[in-house]
């Protein structure tokens, strides 16, 4: 009997052990660094290298760099999404526009996204889903396991019409992250993106750093008065008096 | 390595690093002209705290008489607010004086680089890389 409850007790033990090597990521974060500031090198994410196209869809993406290069002088972020009033969805969205939110259970965590009020729902230990079992949404489907400290996150059922600085995909992009804390408030998460579309997975990693006390505020995207008109040129309506 | 060298690595290290700065506003702002500024003053009609972005509509005085509305466009609500602005930084009938990149295609509007409050106060609304914005009136 002693030995039985023994035994229960150590199988508790171990079925605690992992949970309690996990961290916990629950809590307000913002991109590291912000700008203006000098990185600890320590926590610096390199640079993002633009994505490894087949050549074959490598001549349309470079009419956009021009367009990206000036996005980055001016401080803002690629895409047009922003401009119609969309949210970025995946993969842009882990960019860190502004603030982010990490609420974390054990069996789901949700990820919110203070611009646009977006949210992404990881499910633990579920399995991914095919692409084509899945209707193509924003954000896509996201199942997520531990490897020790890290959370790896893979997701995929993101529309083509959702992308990242104007890289075209296809319906079956997957994408998989890496978070793990290189120091008790500070994040990091290695980005993989693999698709048909890529000669090579495109690879790269941001830092995020914790904002103990800040709560999220609320973002509707209420009066967009800024459109493109025919020559894709942005514009403001103004009010006429 | 020397210290030309050191130096030279060290400015392009910096460089490098200051690319992958998160971005801090949502549209694109190339419709101003940062070439150049102008300075309004006059009676605020309406100050929109909204998102994407906030917006003064001000009736600014003219040198001649009278008074010409602007549209003058902010950042997000969200950025102001950690910028210290509130929903009511700016009432409806405030005379305040602004400093504006205007529009490029000529019309009466332009993106908010300063305002001066009727207390004195300048309030900036955190537009991303302003720096990049001459100042010029």
């Amino acid at each position: 009997m002693a030995s039985k409850a023994l035994l229960i007790g150590a199988s508790l033990a171990a079925l605690a052990s992992p949970a309690l090597a996990e961290p916990d990521f629950t809590g307000s974060w913002e991109r590291y660094p912000q700008a203006g500031e000098t990185p600890d090198p320590k926590y610096a994410p390199t640079p993002i290298p633009n994505p490894p196209l087949k050549p074959e869809y490598l001549a349309k993406w470079k009419e956009h760099e021009a367009k990206l290069a000036a996005r980055m002088a001016e401080g803002q972020p690629a895409g047009d999404n922003y401009v119609k009033c969309l949210p970025d969805g995946m993969p842009a969205m882990m960019q860190g526009m502004f603030p982010m939110e990490i609420f974390q259970r054990p069996e789901q965590i949700n990820i919110t996204q203070e611009a646009f009020n977006q949210t992404r729902r990881v499910y633990m230990n579920e399995t991914l889903p095919r692409w084509d079992e899945l209707d193509p949404t924003f954000y896509g489907r996201s199942v997520a396991h531990w490897e020790g400290e890290t959370l790896v996150i893979e997701t995929t059922g993101i529309k083509e019409n959702v992308q990242f600085r104007w890289t075209p995909h296809s319906e079956g992009m997957k994408i998989t992250e890496r978070l793990h804390l290189l120091a008790p408030d500070i994040l990091r998460n290695e980005i993989v993106v693999e698709d048909e579309y890529l000669a090579q997975p495109w690879t790269y990693s941001y830092t995020y750093r914790r904002m103990p006390g800040y709560k999220l505020l609320e973002y509707v995207c209420e009066d967009n008065r800024e459109y493109v008109d025919e020559t894709g040129m942005a514009r403001l309506r103004i009010e006429e008096r | 390595m020397n210290l030309k060298n050191l130096t030279r690595g060290l400015a392009l290290l910096s460089f490098a690093v200051a690319l992958p700065m998160p971005a801090l506003a949502h549209h694109s702002f190339a419709m101003f002209d940062n070439s150049r500024s102008i300075t309004l003053h006059g009676k605020v009609s309406k100050y929109q705290w909204t998102n994407p972005h906030a917006y003064l509509e001000v009736d600014a005085d003219q040198p001649g008489g009278g008074t010409k509305h602007y549209t003058l466009e902010m950042t997000s609500i969200n950025m102001m607010s950690r910028g210290g602005w509130t929903s009511r930084t700016v009432k409806t009938g405030d005379v305040v004086t602004v400093v504006v990149a205007p529009l490029r295609d000529g019309q009466a509007g332009g993106l908010v680089l300063e305002v001066t409050l009727p207390d004195g106060r300048k309030m900036l609304p955190g537009v991303p890389n302003a720096q990049n914005y001459k100042r010029t009136s």
